[in-house]
């Protein structure tokens, strides 16, 4: 049968920092001109499979998404912020549930987990466009490298070209204080779209709230895109203890 | 309308010893009743590495056993991969030639360029090459085949003057189609003058526009082959029951696994950003399946599930927006018993292909009309 994420959801949630998400009224955030570094791995199949919750089913290969992007302005001024992301299906929507994220200004990480759950920590985290590559860099706050990546060989395409999935967050709700999936669906208007090739230097899986369990062993592609973006108030939130396609429900429009 | 019969193989966990013998055999099975019944063709895909979905990366193979075994369907690629990295233009004449001969002159040859990460991956192909070398290979193919002696300089491959051996049974040659997945492929199909093998789920209404679109461009064509094949196949599953509670039941349960089997797949262009890839494959279409309309019995416009009064107001519907053949996949992950699939095509032969008028022919000449 088709196979489905084995995660001990309790257990992850007692040692990764989850988010506590308020509710799911949250309204909408717009951010213009934002600069998106995407750099997709191949996987370690079974092992990625242990980091999701049954929720989601595992995309044969695996794949792991470093996700690098920089927001000159927002409602809490200017920030950087990364993630990592195993790509799935929910029911049979491709999304990417997100095991951790860290984000270098205090007031957007705080802001980013209250409205969207995002499993946020402060850190650094550096993004840069250079003539022949774009290079994203994380440090946590105790000063341990997490993630260094780049795409080199920069080459434009079109941004109809990229393909971007809606992310999934692990957040406890403040509301009845229990764990639930809620549903990220960013929309993205390009203005400038690239491809290149991906390189790896380095990846801390342990700084992802993974253990060893994310193993990136294969490169497929790396994108960099100049976008507004619009983080959508939630309308999907799932069990994580159930499949999508039983137990997710709609919140909003 | 004619009426085939559409294998992907797909193999459920857990693959203890003899789970894929058991599986190829049920299939092997139902084309030799397929073939009694008076289904027109057996078609086999090719994929590569797609777990539990399709176990048929071999159907030259599988598509010489079915021709072993039957006496009138045709049978058919759907599709060979026209990229270098999965196979070589010479050896795609060479093998489809000789099952032309073996199958006394039934091949039908589907070509297409694999529209997943796995595959295109797995072969280290380049996603943003495969539109190209798909154009130049079925531009060589009909060649290969018909020319005694032929050489080439083109832009993915190369060679010089051989003579390229056997020679299809066919003559001029087997008739060539396309896999048509994303949009605009008919086009692509059309103007070559190929069949339109479609491959995707879309709604009879989408499906509807394609092939206005289609029929209107083949008619000025600039044929790749000696031959123009204007047909239009469409694919859709088969679950046929007298009784309509079962047939709905059974039917949809292998409709849900087949989705969510092919979900699991890693679409080209969610995993790389690039032009030659404009949909992910079946993705949208299956998105549709899952949640979209559907009738009181549950089951999506247009699929060929429940009982024969339902199932031919399906195949009729398709049969109006001028589709000339429809292709049947019958299991998923063996969800349905092999006696029920066989009950199932007896079921459709008898109650359903008199309603058609190749079908009709077809069943009355295979006895299965009685």
């Amino acid at each position: 049968m088709p196979l489905s994420g084995t995660m001990d959801v309790a257990a992850f949630a007692a040692t990764a920092k989850l988010a506590e998400i308020h509710g799911f009224k949250t309204g909408e955030w717009t951010l213009k001109g934002a600069q998106i570094l995407n750099v997709y791995y191949e996987a370690d199949n079974d092992l990625a499979r242990e980091m999701m919750p049954v929720t989601v089913r595992p995309v044969i290969p695996a794949y792991v998404m470093f996700n690098v992007t920089h927001y000159p302005e927002s409602p809490v001024g200017p920030f950087t912020i990364a993630d990592v992301r195993l790509g799935c299906r929910a029911g049979v929507r491709p999304r990417g549930f997100t095991l951790a994220s860290y984000v270098d200004s205090e007031a957007a990480a705080r802001e980013l987990a209250h409205r969207w759950g995002f499993p946020a920590r402060v850190g650094k985290v550096y993004l840069r466009a250079f003539h022949d590559r774009v290079a994203g860099r994380v440090t946590t706050a105790e000063g341990k490298l997490a993630l260094e990546v780049e795409m080199l060989d920069r080459d434009f395409i079109s941004g109809g070209d990229i393909q971007y999935v809606s992310s999934m967050h692990l957040c406890r709700n403040r509301e009845d204080g229990k764990l639930t999936m809620a549903q990220c669906d960013p929309e993205w208007t390009f203005s400038k779209a690239e491809r290149g090739r991906p390189n790896l230097i380095s990846f801390d899986s342990a700084s992802w709230n993974a253990g060893d369990k994310v193993r990136p062993n294969w490169p497929i592609s790396a994108s960099y895109a100049i976008a507004d973006v619009t983080l959508a108030k939630i309308r999907y939130v799932s069990d994580p203890h159930q499949d999508a396609f039983r137990g997710t429900t709609q919140v909003a429009a | 309308m004619k009426f085939g019969i559409f294998y992907e193989i797909s193999v459920p966990r857990p693959w203890d010893p003899g789970v894929e013998k058991r599986v190829f055999d049920n299939c092997l099975e139902q084309v030799a009743l397929a073939d009694e019944l008076g289904f027109d063709s057996v078609w086999a895909v090719e994929h590569h590495f797609l777990e539990e979905y399709s176990h048929c990366s071999a159907p030259d193979l599988f598509l010489t056993a079915c021709a072993m075994r039957t006496k009138r369907m045709r049978v058919g690629h759907g599709i060979v991969v026209c990229v270098p990295e999965f196979n070589h233009p010479i050896k795609i004449a060479e093998r489809t030639a000789t099952l032309d001969i073996l199958s006394g002159g039934r091949l039908e040859v589907g070509t297409g360029r694999s529209a997943t990460w796995n595959e295109l991956g797995g072969f280290r192909a380049n996603p943003d090459e495969t539109k190209r070398t798909w154009d130049e290979f079925v531009r060589c193919l009909p060649k290969m085949w018909t020319q005694e002696r032929f050489g080439y300089q083109g832009r993915s491959w190369s060679m010089p003057v051989r003579t390229i051996l056997p020679k299809p049974l066919q003559k001029p040659h087997p008739p060539m189609w396309v896999a048509v997945t994303s949009p605009g492929t008919e086009i692509d199909a059309a103007e070559r003058g190929l069949g339109s093998l479609g491959l995707t789920f879309g709604s009879v209404r989408e499906q509807e526009v394609k092939i206005q679109n289609y029929r209107k461009i083949i008619a000025n064509c600039e044929p790749v082959g000696e031959i123009v094949n204007n047909q239009i196949s469409t694919v859709n599953f088969l679950f046929c029951h007298e009784d309509t509670e079962k047939g709905n039941k059974i039917g949809r349960r292998m409709l849900g696994s087949f989705n969510f089997l092919a979900a699991q797949l890693l679409a080209a262009r969610e995993a790389y950003p690039t032009k030659s890839y404009p949909s992910l494959g079946l993705l949208p279409t299956l998105r549709k399946e899952a949640s979209g309309p559907a009738d009181q019995s549950g089951v999506p416009e247009g699929i060929a599930i429940g009982d024969p009064e339902r199932v031919l107001r399906a195949c009729k519907r398709w049969e109006s927006v001028g589709v000339d053949r429809i292709n049947f996949l019958l299991n998923a992950l063996e969800t349905v018993p092999q006696e029920e699939v066989l009950n199932s095509l007896r079921t459709f032969a008898r109650h359903v292909m008199p309603h058609f008028q190749d079908g009709s022919a077809q069943a009355a000449a295979a006895g299965g009309g009685r």
